[in-house]
């Protein structure tokens, strides 16, 4: 089956769950997912003006008052899903003073170990996860600690909104954010949510956290651990039989110039005309790596 | 009179003693009491995870004479992680438990989980074995993770988070069955039906862990979560358990028991003698017993079979040996 012919099937799918809004749902309700919106947005945008035109629109009336955008519509706290609406601004090309809120919003956001006295307590007291708090991130809500998902998705913003201009508060961030990921790896490499190691053994890596992180980490140095990461996702990516999970893999082993031929056709197959993955995110990632190398790589951070 | 030392920290601690209970009559740490004079428990044995699971567990249920006719039932096993073990609630259970409410006359039985480490809900949904069972009709999975949310007051205040925001499957539902495996946990101690209502918090909201619920503690998260949406009844998978480093990296421990009980305290509390811990020293049991449900023995009724006195007790963590004190 030609991978591209399948998604345009499955994208005349993904428009057809479109809310009024403007936004998705992840599935058939009527709350806006920021997360299922981006994607989607994302995935629609460059074969649709139209569609980039609203999920644009969509998202700078969602953008709450402190530059940061919620999880979904409803709620008034902005969280992780910044880094993916700053994301998504940025390949739709509309840059604005929405993105620089969102920028603004980003840099000063930090998971709780940023703060001295969680850093003094993980470093004397809690040492039951190995980790080093002097490298934070970025949390999933206010409130918590750093978690490889949201980091990544932080850095990738930010290395693409200020990849002509970048100042040095920006930079800081960046490699603050890469040393937390490094230091968060699993032993064997890859990653999972964020803990590599707890109460002395060593936890594996899940493939999604896996392919996100490596995205993140795609113009720095190819360290031992990228390599032995960028390893183990290939090797499990054979047998990956989830569709979200597969579609991060093409994703992620897309822009380390891997062959991703094969996966694509896999992913293709799983999907059919889209009628059956209900997880609207999903089959939104789904046709951006279906469409891998026929696009602008969402994710792509450019050198 | 004269003030020594001694009268004055005798008075200071009865002066604090006073403040606190008048703190906790005028602000109460919770409004709802769900506890009963009497709860009732069964525990079933099974050797292992067969097709005569389902009449076994119909047999239980029966004991309880549940109200389920016409009603929706939510079914809120634990799935964790796509990992090899007694890592989730078995799905030969699962499925039984769906087809039992069904032939119990419920209307609907819904499949609700919100998976806490692993972000990818269909990767744990099909490695728990979990998709034949769903290719039937009337049983539907719902991801809670990414339900619609809905703003919900706590009806309890141990967190101090005042408010979540719950999934629409979970709100809607009229008769809430937590399904958990039963293991030892690296945080809490134990990890059984009240402790696996973790999993209606959404990821979507909260993320992957929750953490939220941890920075505002274990205990004091389980409370308020299961004062706010009650547990209506419990078919706990203590067939395979788990003992150690559990929730994940435990290992397996035949138990070769399923507990049924129509109150989640002296669901858990059972549970924790049949581990061979004492239930008074997990946290969130001695405080849940106030208003959640009963943990003393002379308050739950046995339907079938009793707690064995004779098990060798489940291993833990090393900071955990205080759940083996002796039983009260």
């Amino acid at each position: 089956m030609a991978t591209s012919t399948g998604a345009s099937v499955i994208e005349k799918a993904l428009l057809k769950r479109g809310l009024p809004s403007g936004g998705w749902s992840f599935f058939s309700s009527e709350q806006a997912s920021l997360e299922a919106t981006c994607l989607a947005g994302l995935a629609l945008g460059s074969n649709s003006h139209g569609k980039a035109v609203s999920t644009v629109f969509f998202l700078k009336k969602s953008q709450l008052s402190d530059g940061g955008w919620p999880a979904f519509q409803g709620d008034s706290k902005a969280a992780w899903t910044t880094a993916l609406a700053l994301c998504t601004l940025t390949v739709l090309n509309e840059i604005s003073i929405a993105s620089d809120r969102a920028l603004k919003w980003l840099l000063e956001e930090r998971g709780k170990e940023g703060h001295w006295f969680w850093r003094w307590k993980f470093k004397t007291a809690d040492r039951n996860v190995q980790f080093d708090p002097d490298k934070y991130g970025w949390p999933w809500i206010s409130g918590s600690a750093s978690w490889v998902i949201p980091t990544a998705f932080s850095i990738i913003a930010i290395k693409q909104f200020t990849v002509c201009n970048r100042t040095e508060a920006s930079e800081k961030r960046i490699h603050l954010g890469v040393d937390m990921l490094l230091d968060r790896a699993c032993v064997d490499g890859g990653w999972n949510s964020g803990n590599s190691i707890v109460y002395g053994v060593p936890l594996r890596p899940h493939v999604d956290a896996t392919a996100i992180a490596l995205l993140a980490l795609q113009d720095e140095q190819r360290s031992e651990l990228i390599q032995r990461s960028l390893t183990w996702l290939k090797k499990e990516s054979a047998g990956v039989y989830s569709v979200s999970s597969l579609a991060w893999c093409i994703l992620s082993l897309f822009v380390y110039q891997e062959p991703v031929g094969g996966l694509k056709n896999r992913l293709a197959a799983m999907l059919g005309d889209g009628r059956d993955i209900r997880n609207n995110a999903t089959l939104a990632t789904a046709i951006l790596a279906l469409k891998c190398g026929e696009m602008i790589h969402p994710f792509e951070v450019l050198r | 009179m004269k003030l020594d030392r001694r009268r004055f920290l005798g008075s200071s601690v009865g002066v604090a003693a006073a403040v606190r209970v008048a703190a906790e009559w005028v602000w109460p740490k919770h409004t709802v009491w769900y506890r009963r004079p009497r709860s009732a428990v069964a525990v079933l044995s099974a050797a292992e995870y067969s097709e005569r699971i389902e009449a076994l567990l119909l047999d239980g249920l029966r004991l309880f004479r549940l109200q389920v006719l016409g009603r929706s039932v939510l079914l809120k096993p634990n799935l964790v992680e796509d990992l090899p073990g007694p890592v989730n609630t078995n799905s030969t259970l699962i499925g039984a438990a769906a087809r039992c409410f069904l032939r119990l006359g419920a209307e609907r039985v819904v499949i609700g989980e919100g998976p806490g480490h692993q972000r990818d809900t269909e990767l744990v949904v099909q490695a728990a074995g979990l998709k034949p069972h769903l290719a039937e009709q009337q049983i539907e999975f719902v991801d809670l993770n990414r339900d619609e949310l809905r703003k919900v007051r706590l009806k309890a205040n141990y967190s101090g988070l005042g408010a979540l925001w719950l999934p629409r499957a979970v709100l809607e539902s009229d008769f809430v069955v937590s399904m958990p495996k039963v293991k030892t946990h690296h945080w809490a101690g134990v990890t059984l039906s009240l402790k696996n209502m973790f999993g209606i918090v959404p990821g979507m909201k909260y993320g992957w862990p929750k953490n939220v619920l941890h920075w505002s503690g274990i205990h004091e998260s389980i409370l308020d979560i299961c004062a706010t949406v009650p547990i209506h009844f419990v078919i706990a998978d203590g067939i395979t358990a788990m003992e150690g480093n559990g929730p994940l990296q435990g290992n397996a421990r035949q138990l070769g028991k399923i507990v049924l009980a129509d109150d989640p305290v002296a669901a858990d509390a059972t549970c924790a003698r049949l581990m061979g811990f004492d239930p008074q020293q997990v946290r969130h049991l001695s405080e849940g017993c106030h208003f959640l449900g009963n943990l003393r023995e002379d308050r739950i009724r046995m339907l079938a079979e009793g707690v064995g006195t004779s098990m060798h007790p489940f291993s833990v963590l090393p900071e955990f040996d205080y759940l083996h004190a002796a039983r009260i």
